[in-house]
């Protein structure tokens, strides 16, 4: 293999587990919160979060652009104190992978909280438990499978990312091209080898993927 | 007022309104009705789960809610032990963790010898280590009355204990329900919609309908005494009839009845008096009904008093008694649809009387077992 191969691998892999530990860290209180809470905004909260799922890729790369690129709304200020833009870095390639897989666990998870008997979050809180630690100590395990097989999901969905990476990271060689942007290169270039070995490697990746997403999925139902 | 337990709550709801008001002297209070009546919605407001629009919940002088003064404890701190219907046990926690759950703040020593004591006491002993999906339903009803009890509440709340069991369990548990309950002393509140249920485990019986308390009194009281034509109803009473006042007394009320004229025991308790040829409700126990046998002579009217006659026109097998729907010979429609009573005797008595074969009797009610309901 290449070194260009090798590194468009390495990056792939760095970006999906930071792109699936942002997840954890965001998707899951939203998604406790989107199941149980009721509070103004939360239809337009569920509408932007799983906007991305259904807009095209380009799309929410461009919004990404619009907010965090150089002249963006959050990305000009940052770029006038620091001199620094988020755009064309490989950290670009995490944030957009993370937009893009948040909806997967978020609707996940979701499913799993709500379907968890709300009578034992009630039994908890007439023995004492603060609504936190119910949903610490008794929600969120009673919906692991459930969240679980939706991480993995979003780590499948963050390692295949390609339009909205293209748009906020660029596809930098060595820098930020990812795997499925590497596939496009060599296609682009005729490099056929090169491209039948990626996309085997993400072929077999995803199908693992998914292997275990079914088995977690089994058992949180 | 000194009751133990003080209830006063309206909650309003899309489409429904809960406005009830009742009180109680410690031990088990039944709140009985029909599904929908606003039971389980007041056992939420009690246990803090849902906050009441208005109204005051005072546990032995504890105030737990009172709208008027601000006052709303959260349920954390309320000590109100609550067994939900179906239980709601953790299924990722073992026995002793579902029973010690609400102990967390206690120092480990004394947490385990508290769990230890309830899991024996409920007899749940050896059964530590199990999950509540390894436990059958008997079982799973103890470890969540153990759970609400480990916590020593101050009260405890039960929603349809026994409704997620199976029937021949049902009536064998409701009776180690009645003995934990009184062995624990705590003060409790049952919700159930089976009146024999609320018999069998209630001291008092609050009965609801429509989101109101249409009668609150100790369980015999009821039981002989329902407040009303509308709470018979809900008990399910047969033979709740409709009359014509002739005559009332303190002691006595005469009423004419589908041509008879009837003589009923007027309410030691209420005395009550409706005016001549004002419409009244009453209604007559199928087992006091009693069949005049044929073979000892004609009936006395001085011993067997508001005798009737008529006739069987369909009768059911239950198993230890018959039920029978007796047609009146007086002309006119029947006060029941296609009967006027239903009457109900013990196989025995059918047999010997050969009822399958002799339709036509004479039967009398004595006046003690025919029972007005005040409009």
């Amino acid at each position: 293999m290449t070194d260009e191969t090798l590194s468009a691998l390495a990056l792939s892999v760095r970006v999906a587990v930071l792109a699936t530990l942002a997840n954890a860290f965001v998707g899951i209180p939203l998604a406790y919160v989107l199941a149980r809470r009721r509070f103004r905004g939360r239809a337009l909260l569920d509408l932007l979060v799983t906007l991305p799922l259904v807009l095209p890729p380009t799309v929410t790369g461009y919004y990404l652009i619009v907010l965090l690129g150089r002249r963006g709304w959050l990305g000009a200020p940052v770029y006038a104190a620091t001199g620094w833009s988020i755009a064309f870095t490989w950290y670009a390639a995490v944030v957009a992978a993370t937009v893009m897989a948040l909806p997967l666990l978020v609707r996940t998870a979701r499913a799993a909280i709500e379907s968890v008997d709300r009578d034992l979050e009630k039994a908890a809180w007439t023995l004492g438990r603060s609504e936190w630690r119910t949903a610490l100590e008794v929600t969120l395990p009673l919906a692991r499978n459930g969240i679980l097989a939706g991480l993995v999901l979003a780590f499948a969905r963050a390692l295949g990312e390609f339009g909205a990476t293209l748009m906020l990271a660029g596809n930098i060689p060595g820098r930020t091209t990812t795997v499925p942007l590497a596939i496009y290169t060599a296609v682009q270039t005729g490099e056929e080898t090169m491209a039948l070995a990626l996309v085997a490697i993400l072929t077999v990746l995803s199908c693992l993927v998914l292997v275990v997403a079914g088995r977690l999925g089994a058992r949180a139902a | 007022m000194s009751a133990r337990l003080e209830v006063r709550l309206v909650k309003r709801l899309p489409g429904f309104t809960l406005d009830a008001q009742w009180s109680a002297d410690g031990g088990v209070a039944a709140l009985f009705g029909p599904s929908g009546a606003g039971k389980t919605l007041t056992l939420s407001c009690m246990a803090g789960l849902l906050r009441p629009d208005a109204g005051r919940i005072v546990v032995d002088g504890r105030v737990l809610f009172d709208a008027a003064a601000g006052v709303d404890v959260p349920p954390q701190a309320r000590r109100v032990g609550y067994v939900f219907q179906g239980y709601a046990l953790f299924p990722h926690r073992t026995v002793a963790e579902n029973v010690g759950f609400g102990l967390r703040d206690r120092p480990r020593a004394e947490r385990e010898r508290r769990v230890a004591e309830v899991v024996t006491r409920l007899g749940l002993g050896g059964f530590e280590r199990r999950h509540p999906s390894e436990l059958s339903g008997g079982q799973r009803q103890r470890v969540a009355l153990g759970r609400a009890l480990a916590i020593d509440p101050a009260l405890l709340l039960l929603d349809e204990p026994l409704s997620a069991l199976d029937a021949p369990l049902r009536a064998a548990l409701r009776n180690d329900l009645r003995a934990i309950l009184s062995e624990w002393g705590t003060a409790a509140v049952v919700v159930t919609h089976d009146f024999s249920e609320a018999y069998r485990l209630g001291d008092r019986i609050v009965v609801y309908d429509h989101g109101r308390v249409v009668q609150s009194a100790p369980r015999a009281e009821l039981l002989w005494q329902p407040a009303s034509e509308a709470v018979a109803r809900i008990m399910d009473i047969p033979n709740v009839l409709h009359g014509t006042v002739v005559k009332a007394t303190p002691d006595r009320i005469q009423l004419r009845w589908r041509g008879q004229l009837l003589e009923a025991v007027n309410s030691p308790t209420r005395s009550y008096l409706p005016p001549p040829e004002s419409p009244l409700a009453f209604f007559i126990r199928p087992e006091y009904v009693r069949l005049i046998r044929k073979d000892r002579g004609p009936a006395d009217p001085g011993h067997h008093m508001n005798l009737m006659t008529g006739t069987v026109v369909a009768d059911e097998d239950f198993g230890t008694t018959w039920t029978l729907r007796i047609r009146l010979d007086h002309p006119g429609p029947p006060a029941q649809g296609d009967y006027d009573l239903q009457v109900e005797v013990p196989h025995l008595v059918y047999e010997i009387l050969e009822i399958d074969r002799d339709r036509h009797w004479e039967f009398s009610i004595h006046r003690g077992s025919i029972h007005v309901l005040p409009a």
